[in-house]
């Protein structure tokens, strides 16, 4: 009959056997950085890959003296050590005892080449890019439905020049990203939006890539309506960004210049309307004076009469319109309130569901913590370096044991080594 | 043109040229008048925009008709 082992016999074998192997041991290897963790232990993790394979691989605290600059995600790196097994997981991974970084990584030179391309083509001309309409009545928005831009454009807006908004909802990354993007854009435009807000919150390089891609830069440039980009990011423009009339550092900022601030137009409306008040003012003591200094064939009291008359419906005027103001203030004031405890409700939810699964996981991890196991009389045996020792393949003759029990511990010397039938 | 049919724009382009015809010109009462009536119709006009209480906030859907639209924040 075949051997029987435990999984962790199995694990460490294989350990043994990739360890010892020379064809994965002291070897070059290059890729790029991503899912870089970096621990406050002062280990780094990280996922090292190419274009079709990855491998999870760590910088162990000691080693980073070796390398003389900052690991950052999207970094493309030649890195030098050994391939290894974590006996626990039964996951290989690659121990990085130093690094180098290789120039820059593929994306990136995809978005230089892309960026020169478009670029010679006179796409991001300033003299492409258009104005932004004044007073649009639709905005279009072509983003993710559940992230934070179109709530975000949404609750900004409110303050703003009333405008309707039409969400295009799109995918906004990975595998058909780009394509849903392009799609929102016609959409929109077919749909007689007066200008596009194109969007995204931050991510990393790979995250917001749909945004650099030429269909999605093209579309934007054949937008019949202006094209705002909003794609999270501080520092780095992407080709969308290029490619757009204006760029918007944020969401709300996108609707800052998508739509004039209301307030501002009413004072600007108010302002007016006090020349308005000063001109007519000005005519009308112009008309007194020369009524008085007139000939009294002119009859000047039935033209005060009238002047006076004129100045009574002006009030009326006025006293109407301000009420009337006031009325429909408030009614917006009512609507966005409603607006905004709806949204309330739903975040309210999303909290309460994951705190419910979160609950669900701690008591799974309590039952499974080792410490339970030794309030019952069990022991932990491990070896001079505080490593679990499972099988009595670890242990021989006069190795020394360290035995953790529930309030402490012990040190031994191991007398005997027999295997269980 | 009629001031209800107005958009936003052409309602505070027409109130601003007014507004400069009023300071600018020496104008009779009566044509002042007038002016400022005309001014204060085209400010409502403009308030009324400002505080539209109808804004909506739509999304598009794809359907076997092709595009409808749907509100967005009433659940």
């Amino acid at each position: 009959m075949a051997e029987t082992m435990t999984v962790t016999q199995l694990n460490t074998r294989v350990r043994s056997i990739l360890s010892e192997s020379p064809l994965v041991k002291d070897v070059w290897v290059t890729g790029e950085l991503s899912n870089l963790k970096k621990y406050p232990s002062g280990h780094y993790y990280f996922t090292l890959k190419d274009s079709a394979s990855e491998i999870r691989g760590v910088m162990f605290k000691n080693s980073r003296g070796r390398i003389d600059f900052e690991p950052e995600d999207n970094m493309k790196v030649t890195a030098f050590g050994r391939v290894d097994l974590y006996v626990e997981r039964g996951a290989y991974q690659f121990i990085a005892e130093t690094m180098q970084r290789s120039g820059v990584g593929d994306l990136y030179l995809a978005y230089e080449a892309l960026k020169k391309k478009l670029e010679a083509e006179g796409l991001f001309d300033p003299a492409r890019k258009r104005p932004l309409p004044l007073y649009p009545k639709v905005i279009g928005v072509v983003t993710s439905p559940a992230g934070a831009v179109i709530h975000d454009i949404i609750t900004t807006s409110g303050r703003l020049f009333p405008a309707d908004i039409l969400l295009y909802p799109a995918q906004v990354q990975g595998e058909g990203a780009a394509e849903s993007i392009v799609k929102g854009i016609k959409a929109l435009n077919k749909e007689g939006a007066d200008v596009l807000i194109v969007g995204r919150g931050g991510g990393s390089i790979e995250d917001l890539w749909a945004f650099n891609e030429e269909i999605v830069a093209r579309a934007i440039a054949a937008s019949e309506a202006p094209v705002i980009s909003a794609v999270g990011h501080e520092t780095d423009f992407t080709i969308a960004d290029l490619a757009a009339d204006v760029r918007a550092p944020t969401p709300t900022g996108a609707a800052e210049l998508a739509l004039r601030d209301r307030r501002e137009l009413i004072r600007h409306l108010d302002t007016d309307m006090l020349r308005v008040n000063r001109a007519l003012s000005g005519v009308l003591e112009r008309m007194h004076y020369r009524f008085k200094a007139a000939d009294s064939k002119l009859a000047p009291k039935r033209a005060e009469q009238r002047v006076s008359m004129h100045n009574m419906r002006l009030d009326e005027l006025h006293s109407r319109m301000d009420s009337a103001l006031r009325y429909r203030t408030e009614a917006v004031r009512r609507r966005f309130i409603r607006a905004d405890s709806a949204v309330d409700a739903r975040v309210q939810r999303m909290v309460e569901n994951n705190g419910k699964d979160l609950r669900r996981f701690s008591e799974r991890l309590e039952s499974v913590n080792p410490m339970k196991v030794l309030d019952r009389g069990y022991a932990l045996v491990t070896d001079e370096d505080g490593r679990a020792i499972t099988s009595f393949g670890q242990v021989g003759a006069g190795t020394n044991i360290g035995i953790t029990m529930k309030d402490g511990k012990a040190e031994a010397e191991v007398k005997k080594v027999e295997m269980r039938r | 043109m009629n001031a209800e049919e107005m958009t936003f724009e052409e309602s505070l382009k027409t109130l601003e040229q007014l507004v400069s015809e009023l300071e600018n010109g020496n104008l009779d009462l009566d044509k002042a008048l007038e002016i400022y009536e005309r001014a204060i119709v085209l400010r409502e006009r403009c308030r009324k925009i400002l505080d539209e209480c109808d804004r909506r906030v739509q999304k598009l859907i794809e359907t076997s008709e092709g595009m409808k639209r749907e509100d967005l924040i009433s659940e």
